[in-house]
């Protein structure tokens, strides 16, 4: 474990002493979410890009879109794959090399977020039926890292696929060929939203940074769709939540996950 | 030879040419004297230096550090001083010279977290540096906030004889410790005092390389009173 | 090289370049430093349409210890790029390309950092390209010794980058991604400007002894004028009155 990344006592007293009183290391109050600012098209050359900070989190997603052979049990709809890479920059506790067990995990459970949510109609993006298909990539760069990767790349990921453009090919031989300069808006059903709380002690706060990430007991990650619906759940950390605190935490995330898709919506309709 | 005045240097810039010593954070190229790091350099009786803007903690012996434990051994804990070097503070320091690893438990007396303020015995590179927290005003530190600080500002913090520290600690009822390695820790009987406080250190932080900053700081601190 | 692309024009009758440069001109270089909350130093550079983020750790702890050496600081150097910055999403894994640029490019910045004063601890380099056009290992080198002097990683000069080539025939400065493509020669560069030092230099494609000169010539200068550039993101940051960061 790392040096860097053991909080220091007076800071950890000092959290657990705040939220007796309801109150939070950085002033916010237990359902408030940081100052999220979401930019799109910062990655020209990929067909959707999105830079998104949450707080001093901040987390670059780049959609890259070209041919590929569908899977075979799925050959009437396009591919979508969904990663994220906490890159050495973001964190002195970084090491370079395979992914560690909590990166799969952040890239797992961003791709869920959005596969599940049925966000892209997948029928409508197929070439030639089992032969060709439109594949899309959204993958996550974690720049800076001042806690929840969750949610930062479920935001950045919303926001560059709901932005992006899906080039028009044509079949000339059997071989998809793109059409220069011809582009189609994605064909988008619902926008995804994540909302992760963190327990600590009985609170329950949302969108923990780093220092209050580092002492929590667990934590959830809840992603709504735009009607409401839960789409993808995941449980982490040591300790477990009660009955009573996964009803208060569902109706968090679909309190809070409104507010956020309306910046992700402001943020990434320019595009569409 | 002149005392010239101050300037902004970085890497590789040449300060002056003649016959001058080189020393902290230059390097001599034939004749000349180049910067080595982004800073203020100084010409000074035929000796030039460059006073860093930024840039981590080194060790020196004698020096008063903040830091926090990491670890254990059976003989000694680790402490990360926010230097490249992790400090070294052995147990006989707090068990005395009786110390038994049987019968004394480390964790007991301090453990992982826990922050002490430390004076450097030994900063040789060859290992890691010795700390000892036996002495007047060293020790575990039980209340106040952490605050994080450039090391390379640390004297502008202090200031000529100590009097920008004197000016914030009077001026906000605060009492700073102030770690020559960057960390601070700040206690006030009063919440709004320990707000100015850390405002104030704040801004030491952001203009260190402005002229007037004494008067800023100054304003800043007598605008803030209610 | 790339085989000939006959729809685009390198280099026009009137001497102008497929972007619209002449054949002595770099393209736009912007930087900024100190970008990144948690690294010691970063910075961010836009060279033409590259788009590459760099971030400083050290000099600190050495894992495994024993990749320490007991004399002296080591450097490491990790150039990646993300999978979306290329035409064609690349995989995230570390290609072999991948590998020799880190490698090329720590031996540009090793003659230029003093590390013998921090024994048994690393100063660590994380490059990331996040859109590519061309010239990469250049920008990326460039951004580093602004990150690197973020940092206070003590430095004898800075290191510049920038490379030279040749296409249609001629001899330009700071080939782009088409022009290394279709171009003839294709000659990264980089120079330590006050100790006039050449610390990084390979070739792809052709050359000619004269053009070689010719090259070397207008890469150092090209090397020269992104200097000044680097210089001004780091009196931006350091030397403005009364700005913030």
């Amino acid at each position: 474990m790392a040096s860097s990344s053991i909080i220091d006592q007076l800071k950890k007293n000092q959290i657990l002493d705040m939220l007796k009183d309801e109150k939070r290391i950085d002033g916010r109050a237990f359902d408030e979410v940081r100052e999220l600012s979401i930019d799109v098209g910062v990655i020209p050359k990929a067909e959707g890009s999105a830079r998104a900070r949450l707080g001093d989190t901040e987390v670059v997603a780049g959609v890259k879109i070209q041919p590929e052979r569908p899977f075979p049990d799925t050959g009437d709809q396009g591919m979508l794959i969904c990663t994220a890479e906490i890159l050495p920059i973001a964190h002195p506790d970084v090491e370079t090399g395979p992914p560690s067990p909590p990166v799969v995990e952040l890239a797992r459970v961003t791709d869920r977020g959005i596969r599940e949510s049925k966000m892209i109609d997948m029928k409508q993006l197929v070439l030639e039926k089992n032969k060709s298909v439109v594949g899309i990539f959204c993958d996550n760069a974690v720049t800076d890292h001042d806690g929840n990767l969750f949610d930062a790349c479920s935001y950045a990921t919303t926001a560059a696929l709901n932005s992006c453009k899906i080039p028009k090919y044509e079949m000339k031989d059997e071989v998809p060929t793109k059409v220069e300069n011809e582009f189609d808006d994605p064909p988008i059903t619902t926008l995804p939203v994540s909302v992760t709380m963190a327990k600590i002690d009985d609170y329950i706060i949302v969108d923990p940074n780093l220092d209050e990430w580092s002492i929590m007991d667990a934590r959830i990650t809840i992603t709504t769709n735009s009607d409401g619906n839960i789409v993808a759940l995941q449980k982490g950390g040591a300790d477990g939540f009660t009955h009573d605190d996964l009803i208060k935490c569902g109706e968090i995330s679909a309190k809070v996950g409104l507010k956020i898709r309306e910046i992700i919506k402001e943020s990434s309709s320019g595009g569409n | 030879m002149s005392n010239e005045k101050k300037r902004h240097v970085i890497p590789g810039e040449v300060i002056v040419s003649g016959q001058y010593r080189a020393e902290q954070n230059t390097v001599l190229d034939g004749d000349k004297v180049l910067a080595t790091v982004i800073g203020l350099s100084d010409v000074h009786d035929g000796s030039v230096r460059v006073i860093p803007l930024t840039g981590g903690y080194y060790p020196k012996d004698d020096d008063l550090v903040v830091g926090k434990i990491v670890s254990h051994s059976a003989m000694s804990w680790e402490v990360n001083i926010n230097s490249c070097y992790a400090g070294m503070l052995p147990a006989t320091d707090v068990f005395g010279r009786d110390f038994s690893s049987h019968s004394d438990d480390l964790s007991a007396k301090l453990s992982n977290g826990d922050l002490i303020v430390a004076r450097i015995v030994n900063a040789d590179k060859t290992r890691d540096p010795l700390l000892t927290i036996s002495g007047r005003e060293l020790g575990k530190i039980d209340s106040g906030e952490l605050v994080e600080f450039s090391p390379s500002k640390v004297p502008r913090l202090i200031g000529k004889r100590g009097s920008m520290i004197q000016m914030i600690e009077g001026a906000t009822g605060a009492q700073i410790i102030i770690g020559q390695n960057g960390m601070l820790v700040v206690s006030c009987d009063d919440p709004n005092g320990l707000l100015k406080a850390i405002k104030a250190i704040e801004l030491v932080e952001e203009k260190a390389h402005v002229a007037n900053l004494t008067d800023q700081v100054n304003e800043m601190l007598e605008l803030k009173s209610e | 090289m790339g085989g000939r692309d006959t729809d685009i024009v390198l280099l026009d009758e009137n001497g102008i370049r497929s972007d619209g440069r002449k054949v002595n001109e770099t393209r736009k270089v912007s930087i900024k430093a100190g970008v990144l909350k948690n690294a010691n130093g970063s910075a961010y550079i836009e060279f033409g349409e590259n788009k590459i983020l760099v971030g400083v750790y050290g000099p600190r702890d050495v894992h495994p210890k024993h990749m320490s050496d007991t004399d002296t600081g080591i450097l490491r150097c990790r150039y990646h790029m993300s999978p979306f910055s290329v035409g064609e999403r690349k995989n995230p894994a570390p290609s072999r390309r991948e590998v020799e640029i880190s490698k090329v490019i720590k031996e540009a910045l090793e003659p230029a950092l003093m590390l013998k004063q921090f024994p048994r601890t690393a100063v660590d380099v994380f490059m990331e390209i996040l859109q590519a056009d061309g010239g990469t290992r250049c920008a990326a080198l460039t951004g580093a010794s602004v990150a690197l002097a973020d940092a206070g990683i003590p430095m004898r000069d800075l290191v510049a980058g920038c490379a030279a080539g040749k296409a249609a025939d001629a001899i330009i400065l700071d080939v782009n991604n088409e022009e290394d493509q279709a171009g003839q020669a294709d000659l990264p560069i980089g120079y330590m400007p006050n100790l006039e030092k050449i610390t990084l230099l390979q070739l792809d494609g052709i050359l000619t002894p004269d053009e070689y000169k010719q090259c070397i010539e207008l890469g150092i200068d090209g090397c020269k004028q992104v200097y000044e550039i680097q210089k001004k993101a780091l009196q931006e940051k350091y030397f403005t009155n009364g700005g913030t960061d």
